[in-house]
């Protein structure tokens, strides 16, 4: 759990600058206000009622991607997201109330979104595509919990169905049935290297099934002993960021339950953004006594795919086909559950295929939740620069480890006309590829 | 110092000649913006925010000299900043005016290693300066606590160093030459205008009349630098002492055996306690004094056996020792002392670390009596204060803890803060190793120079007649 609250937190920076050398968007445009030492000196004005509630100071800290690498270089820890986040709160409690402000009335976030698609999006017809791209998306993943209540999906003209080609290919219902709830390791004549349970996500389980059914096998293959708790359900992440922390509280609830009755040693996820909301259920329960204690076990259990492999798997044979790799971290995976490159190391172990550092990696790719469609031009500059990155390295394969850097690196493949030449893919995917590959030559 | 007075309003044309030179981008003048440039790391301006009227983002030395000009013409003052980094309120506007914040100035144009040199913007962050130098087995020495995230160019406006000044000594010493953009808006180039060579006394050393001015005699936009070769390896002697005095004596007994050290540090016992509370794991002997922590670097075979001499040179004073050349576990013994700085907070609940009095340098013979003499101080005014910093050149940072809501604690750390500064002076040190001046150590300046500080104010007056390069630090002409 963290040590400090946000209003505690936010009282102990004595402003060094740690932080500045690793915010995405001080370093795309220098303005000290678009980094956190500003962000955290502005919210707290806010919160603390020193300056007024406006569109000025909601507009400065709705350019926060909250991607956390300030906290992670942080050398006390202050809690910018969480900073940045309560005064969010503070703002649309403000424009709730019944004293005039100049923040239209309207309720939030359902406000951010009409104002966006209002004065953004439905002027600018390429934009448009994109964000007609990302409702299909929403649809075909059913998750219209998301947008439900938000009132946006009465916004968009039908005919907006484009840009599939940065959406994954979905599953038919047929290949979506619900995980074994069992599978042992590949190999029973060796000691199993732990039972874990895998987490599988909402998004991901529709949205990526096969980046699923690639990690529990992958698990398998590695040696552990792998439960698929059928009582699981979504982490709450978005609730939790989307001010519905009572709904994100029942769903931890469900989650602890169900995982502490599939008796398991570690709690795997394959999505740095799930693993983060994990890993911080106690802050959920900050003077629920019974909780917490539960809600500490449950975190304390919570290991990313790749670490896990790496610290206590057994890789079997692998090969590569010549290719060279990089990989783009998840924030939350490498920030917040402080996983920094066991992804990367996992992929250099793999014999013809040459791993190459991807130059700031550092720098959250600017997928960020639904940033990319609140902030277009930000967005756009941070992934433009680290496209160009990308391109240095002269990869075929850019890795990821989480759902949204995968869609927006491969939005950012596309961008660059790139198709043909980088793939966009899970490290879950490319190292069971890789595994499969070398099986498929031993067989021959 | 200080002022209330709320500057004239600016111009409308002053901001619309601002918006031809740096665009709609790169101009600022939100309340919140100025809000965002009116602090360093300093308390001071965590009490007192300094607020500008206008902010700009530089990325060109001709912009830089063209705002300069503006603000010469129309008497503006013009306040010139990196990351902001500082502890002492270098960079902030206490005169309102125009905040040129020049950290996007941050390309490096060249590394000539056959020359071992150099070319940069001021922009650019010292960590980002070595990682860029490694391939070509290359660094530039100076390493400030703040290295990863202070920039090149603020170090050499306040001649920053670090904690391996003992053997390398400070930025002055890796600055072969620069380009300014004078208070005129003119821009020369020092140390030649085309020289290449490491070493020159053609004419005045301009360079380093530049070099720790912060700012108020011009504005550097590019910097050549001196290289050295990457150190190979490292060791590390970490050791605890039963007394304060043990520990000086240890310093000395070190230095006579003819050891050079990379880096000498100390922590006293509040430093090993705040350390223990973060990082329990390191588990430090809490009965003592004081801990040293001794750096040697070389090639391998050589570093071995200086961390064995070093051992056995500081064995009769210590009761507590560890030791190693390996990478990983080096790395685990420096954590006990980079952590201080940050740890010290912890001292007490809800304990802000103040930045005050925190840079002050004595003779290395008076170490031990100023140790505890701050310790007294402490007492005396019911403090509790964190001392560590750079022993081997008598260079240390005290670290008062304080309720921000006290305001009895709060009256009271100002007068600590001078007492520490007088007592600095009265060992023959001086209030100052490598934070710098800026504005809260003003008032210290007649009382440590007597009259060459007239010479400081002619100087300046030479060169910033209207006085608008950074105005209101260091003690010189209003």
């Amino acid at each position: 759990m963290k040590l400090l609250t946000a209003e505690e937190s936010m009282q102990t920076c004595v402003r060094c600058g740690a932080c500045r050398n690793v915010c995405p968007t001080l370093n795309i445009t220098g303005r000290e206000a678009d980094g956190p030492r500003g962000r955290v000196l502005m919210a707290r004005s806010l919160i603390e009622g020193t300056i007024p509630v406006n569109q000025e100071i909601k507009d400065q800290l709705d350019r926060c991607l909250l991607c956390s690498a300030c906290v992670d270089a942080c050398p006390i820890d202050v809690q910018v997201p969480d900073i940045v986040m309560l005064a969010k709160e503070r703002i649309a409690a403000a424009a709730e109330a019944p004293v005039q402000t100049d923040i239209k009335k309207t309720a939030y976030p359902a406000r951010t979104f009409k104002d966006y698609f209002f004065d953004h999006v439905l002027a600018n017809q390429k934009r448009l595509n994109t964000v007609g791209n990302l409702l299909w998306f929403y649809q075909k993943s059913g998750l219209q919990y998301v947008t439900r209540g938000l009132g946006i999906l009465k916004f968009f003209p039908e005919q907006m169905r484009q840009m599939e080609r940065i959406t994954p290919s979905i599953l038919p219902p047929s290949g979506r049935k619900h995980h074994p709830e069992f599978t042992p390791r590949t190999d029973e004549e060796k000691a199993a290297r732990g039972r874990v349970a895998f987490f599988h996500g909402c998004i991901m389980d529709v949205m990526f099934r096969e980046t699923n059914d690639n990690s529990i096998k992958l698990l398998s293959k590695t040696g552990f002993d792998v439960v698929t708790p059928k009582a699981q359900m979504c982490c709450g992440a978005l609730h939790h960021h989307s001010g519905k922390k009572d709904r994100a509280i029942e769903l931890a609830k469900a989650n602890i339950q169900a995982f502490e009755e599939a008796n398991v040693d570690y709690i795997i996820t394959n999505a740095g953004g799930c693993g983060a909301a994990l890993a911080e259920y106690a802050d959920l329960f900050r003077g629920d006594y019974h909780w917490l204690e539960r809600a500490k076990a449950f975190s304390a259990k919570i290991r990313d795919i790749s670490e896990i492999i790496y610290e206590k798997g057994e890789m079997p044979v692998t090969a590569g086909r010549g290719e060279r790799v990089t990989y783009q971290p998840s924030c939350h995976l490498q920030y917040v559950m402080k996983v920094k490159d066991a992804p990367a190391k996992l992929v250099k172990g793999i014999p013809n295929s040459e791993y190459v550092d991807l130059p700031e990696k550092k720098y959250c790719c600017g997928s960020a939740g639904i940033y990319n469609l609140l902030q277009p031009n930000l967005a756009n500059e941070i992934l433009d620069k680290k496209m160009s990155r990308v391109k240095e390295t002269e990869s075929a394969v850019l890795i990821t480890a989480n759902p949204g850097c995968y869609l927006q690196m491969k939005l950012g493949v596309y961008r660059e006309g790139m198709e043909d030449q980088i793939e966009t893919k899970h490290v879950a995917d490319y190292l069971m590829e890789s595994i499969e590959r070398a099986e498929s030559a031993g067989n021959q | 110092m200080n002022e209330t007075m709320t500057p004239p309003p600016l111009d409308d044309n002053v901001i619309t000649r601002l918006r031809n030179i740096f665009g709609d981008d790169r101009l600022l003048t939100n309340c919140t913006d100025m809000m965002t440039y009116s602090y360093d790391a300093s308390f001071e301006t965590q009490l007192r925010p300094k607020l500008p009227q206008v902010a700009v983002i530089a990325l060109s030395t001709e912009e830089v000299s063209e705002c300069v000009r503006l603000a010469n013409e129309f008497k503006i003052p013009l306040y010139p900043r990196g990351a902001a980094t500082g502890q002492t309120g270098g960079a902030v506007p206490v005169k309102g005016g125009i905040m040129l914040d020049l950290s996007k100035m941050n390309r490096i144009l060249e590394i000539d290693h056959r020359n071992m040199q150099a070319v940069i913007e001021p922009g650019v962050i010292q960590n980002d300066l070595n990682e860029a130098l490694k391939p070509y087995g290359l660094r530039f020495p100076p390493d400030p606590g703040s290295a990863n995230m202070c920039t090149v160019g603020g170090m050499v406006s306040n001649n920053s160093s670090g904690l391996r000044a003992v053997k390398y000594g400070v930025t002055r010493h890796y600055v072969l030459g620069m380009e300014v953009v004078l208070p005129t808006g003119d821009i020369i180039v020092t140390g030649g205008a085309k020289s290449k060579a490491l070493k020159s006394v053609s004419g005045y050393d301009l360079a380093h009349l530049m070099i720790g001015s912060e700012g108020t005699l011009g504005i550097v936009t590019r910097l050549r630098l001196k290289l050295l070769p990457l150190p190979v390896t490292r060791g590390i002697v970490l050791c605890s002492f039963e007394r304060l005095e043990d520990a000086g004596e240890a310093v000395n007994a070190v230095f006579s055996s003819g050891l050079q050290p990379s880096a000498i540090e100390i922590m006293d016992f509040n430093c090993t306690k705040a350390v223990n509370m973060m990082k329990p794991e390191l588990n430090l002997p809490l009965d003592n004094e004081a801990i040293l922590v001794f750096e040697v670097d070389g090639a391998k075979e050589e570093v071995s056996s200086q961390v064995n001499r070093l051992r056995k040179v500081v064995e009769k004073f210590t009761n507590y020792i560890k030791f190693s050349d390996e990478p990983d576990e080096c790395e685990k013994l420096w954590q006990a002392r980079k952590l201080v700085g940050a740890a010290v907070g912890l001292l007490k609940p809800g304990g802000f670390r103040v930045y005050g009095g925190e840079d002050i340098c004595v003779p290395i013979s008076r170490l031990p009596e100023t140790l505890r003499e701050i310790h007294n101080i402490s007492e005396r005014y019911g403090i509790i204060c964190g001392i560590y910093g750079h022993v081997g050149d008598g260079n240390m940072h005290t670290g008062p803890v304080v309720n921000m809501n006290n305001e009895m604690e709060m009256e009271n750390v100002q007068k600590m803060i001078d007492d520490i500064h007088e007592l600095a002076i009265k060992m023959e040190g001086t209030t100052t190793a490598e934070h710098g001046v800026g504005i809260v150590r003003a008032k210290y300046m007649d009382v440590e120079h007597g009259p060459a500080m007239e010479v400081m104010r002619a100087i300046k007056r030479t060169l910033d007649p209207n006085n608008i390069l950074n105005p209101g630090k260091m003690a010189l002409p209003n």
